[in-house]
């Protein structure tokens, strides 16, 4: 493969020993991320499939026809943990909504207007990226709570979205510089209103761009522990992560495995979602000079 | 269909406090049917001057009228016209199909007369295999069909092009050009044609307005343009090869007067009461004969030749610096001297400092 690359010569080697120590630094850096990476989903999967009775008495690294079982699931009936999952599934959906459609309009109004302090605004757009979460965290927890939003999906949802939109408003203004005025032109042209050409000729061309933002507020959200523990602060009525934290902490009522098995579930829709929107995904990543 | 009339129409932008004249107080009408081309070089405000009529900017002073309707302060929407771009501009995401009919969805035809008149349109195009294909599987030349089929379809009261062709290779060129002509006859509207090709413009209007720095040099048909040029700038601009130009002077001679150029005299009509001016004199290289005895014109050294098979255009090397003549086409020059003749009655003499025609 070398043999048609620009010669690099880092090593001064000659063309084949340079192609063989990169194919073994190549199968280096793979074990570092099966063993960093796959290795703690490998053991929740084999976990999960196991006699719970086993996994708390035993350490097994392979599931055995003797101990294999899919009786763990039955957790996903627990109606607590079914509220988690399903408050997790709204918030992560109410988020993706929001970040999309604010995201779109603001990265539009960035790229096709003029007005004052254009630039500076959107540089402190990203500001909110200096603060951790938990240092917007309490005090939100105070503003939540005046307004009535403390203990509510919907607070959830703007606050994960405020989270997001930084990163997202900038990849759409990006991306729809990237769009000929033109194609907008044409469309006014053709009687179109600002607001249809937006519609019918920008919004479909953004199409990668919405998929990386979604996916973006997606994984935000989904796996946010921080803002839903503290803007959620009730048991019942919280959602995946910081329930199963505290799930865990009566570790009488739930054992490992059954632990390992909700887990898995939750575990795999990012997958999926990363693995089918992954073409979309570069592409809308791929944007220059963001 | 009404004409367009453009009255005095300035457009000044403001780039970091400096205002830059884009178009400076044009005037233009553009009868109802007629196919007038807005022909100058890059940056002399021809785009600015069409996007003002489109209604895509917006003039900073004088007004712009379609028939008794004006529409200065209208917005592009409600203009009822049709554009063609530079970048061609078809929506990438729609099929052949959707983008023609695109502008007749909005303005809310059924499904059926959309059908109707897109495969009308696609008939005198010659794209009606393509309507199921998207844009990008197009080539250059079917991109701008179907661009002007999305034109087409609107049945638009004024016809706008924005160098729609300068992205295409010479032949597609040639092949697309009376097609443009067919559509703009068949709508039948006021055709506003924006290049910096001066072959499209002399070859597609019935009038040529050639623009330089924002402001009308010269209005009028082709072949008035070529001929009888009002300015050095468009004699320079219109022609190709261009006009080649001397420094001469005129002496009064008899109570009429007569062009200096070198050691030769030429008597031009139209000279009376001029004398010792300096003047330019402009004279196309197809006006100008090449002759072996170096005495018989301005001498020139040969320095190369270009063939094109119908003729020959042959460089020298004079006193005037680099002066292109047209030849026959089995001429070969090899380096020798020669003497440069000129035919008289087609030489044009413009002022020094302001370029206009004297005579």
């Amino acid at each position: 493969m070398s043999r048609n690359e620009p010669p690099g010569g880092v090593f001064g080697l000659s063309y084949d020993d340079e192609s063989r120590v990169f194919e073994a630094l190549k199968l280096l850096s793979t074990v570092i991320i099966v063993v960093v990476g796959v290795w703690p989903i490998y053991w929740m999967a084999q976990l999960a499939v196991t006699e719970y009775e086993t996994v708390e008495d035993a350490v097994t690294v392979v599931p055995t026809p003797e101990t294999f079982t899919l009786d763990n699931f039955s957790v996903l009936a627990n109606p607590e943990m079914y509220t988690y999952m399903f408050n997790t599934v709204v918030v992560a959906i109410g988020t993706i909504v929001t970040v999309v459609v604010v995201s779109l309009i603001a990265g539009y109004g960035l790229a096709r207007l003029s007005f004052p302090q254009k630039e500076n605004f959107a540089r402190i757009l990203l500001i909110g990226y200096l603060f951790s979460p938990i240092v917007i965290g309490i005090p939100l927890y105070q503003i939540w709570q005046s307004i009535g939003l403390l203990g509510t999906r919907i607070g959830l949802i703007i606050a994960l979205s405020a989270l997001s939109m930084p990163f997202t408003v900038w990849l759409m203004w990006k991306y729809i510089m990237t769009i000929p005025e033109a194609h907008e032109e044409a469309a006014w042209v053709d009687g179109a209103s600002r607001w249809r050409g937006f519609r019918d000729v920008v919004v479909p061309q953004c199409r990668p761009a919405i998929i990386a933002a979604a996916l973006f507020a997606f994984a935000l959200a989904w796996n946010d522990f921080t803002f839903a523990q503290i803007l959620l602060p009730s048991t019942e009525t919280t959602t995946f992560a910081p329930g199963v934290l505290r799930a865990m902490s009566q570790a009488q009522f739930l054992p490992d495995a059954h632990l390992m098995a909700i887990s898995l579930v939750m575990t795999l829709p990012p997958l999926l979602f990363a693995y089918f929107m992954q073409s979309y995904l570069l592409k809308g990543f791929q944007v220059r000079a963001l | 269909m009404p004409d367009i009339t453009i009255e005095n129409l300035t457009k000044v932008y403001e780039e970091s406090g400096d205002e830059i004249v884009a178009v400076n107080d044009v005037t233009l009408t553009i009868a109802n049917g007629e196919f007038v081309t807005l022909v100058g070089p890059s940056g002399c405000g021809k785009t600015t001057t069409l996007r003002c009529v489109a209604g895509l900017n917006t003039p900073t002073s004088g007004t712009i009228r379609f028939g008794d309707r004006d529409v200065t302060e209208t917005p592009v929407q409600e203009r009822n016209i049709a554009l063609l771009f530079q970048d061609i501009a078809l929506y990438p995401h729609m099929s052949v199909q959707e983008n023609i009919a695109y502008g007749l969805k909005i303005a809310g035809f059924s499904r059926q007369e959309r059908i109707a008149r897109v495969e009308e349109a696609a008939g005198l195009l010659q794209i009606t295999d393509q309507l199921e294909k998207m844009p990008s599987e197009l080539s250059g030349g079917q991109q701008q069909r179907v661009a002007l089929g999305r034109s087409l379809v609107r049945d638009p009261e004024v016809f706008l092009f924005d160098e729609p062709m300068s992205d295409l290779d010479a032949k597609l060129k040639a092949e697309l050009r009376p097609v443009i002509e067919k559509v703009t006859d068949e709508i039948g509207c006021p055709t506003l044609y924006v290049t910096h090709d001066q072959e499209e413009a002399m070859t597609m209007s019935d009038r040529v307005a050639v623009i330089n720095d924002g402001e009308l040099e010269q209005v009028a048909p082709p072949k008035e343009i070529y001929d009888e040029p009002d300015s050095e700038f468009v004699s320079r601009f219109i022609g190709q090869p261009s006009t080649q130009f001397f420094d001469g002077r005129i002496r009064a001679v008899n109570g009429t007067g007569e062009l200096v150029v070198g050691d030769y005299e030429y008597e031009v009509d139209g000279l009376g009461g001029w004398n010792g001016d300096e003047v330019r004199v402009g004279l196309r290289p197809q006006h100008i004969t090449v002759n072996n005895d170096t005495d018989a014109g301005i001498p020139a050294t040969h320095l190369l030749d270009e063939p094109l098979g119908d003729a020959t255009h042959s460089f020298f090397e004079t006193e005037f610096g680099e002066v292109i003549v047209v030849t026959g086409p089995d001429f070969e020059g090899d380096g020798k001297e020669y003497g440069l003749v000129f035919q008289s009655d087609s030489i044009c003499l413009f002022d020094t400092d302001s370029g206009v025609r004297i005579a």
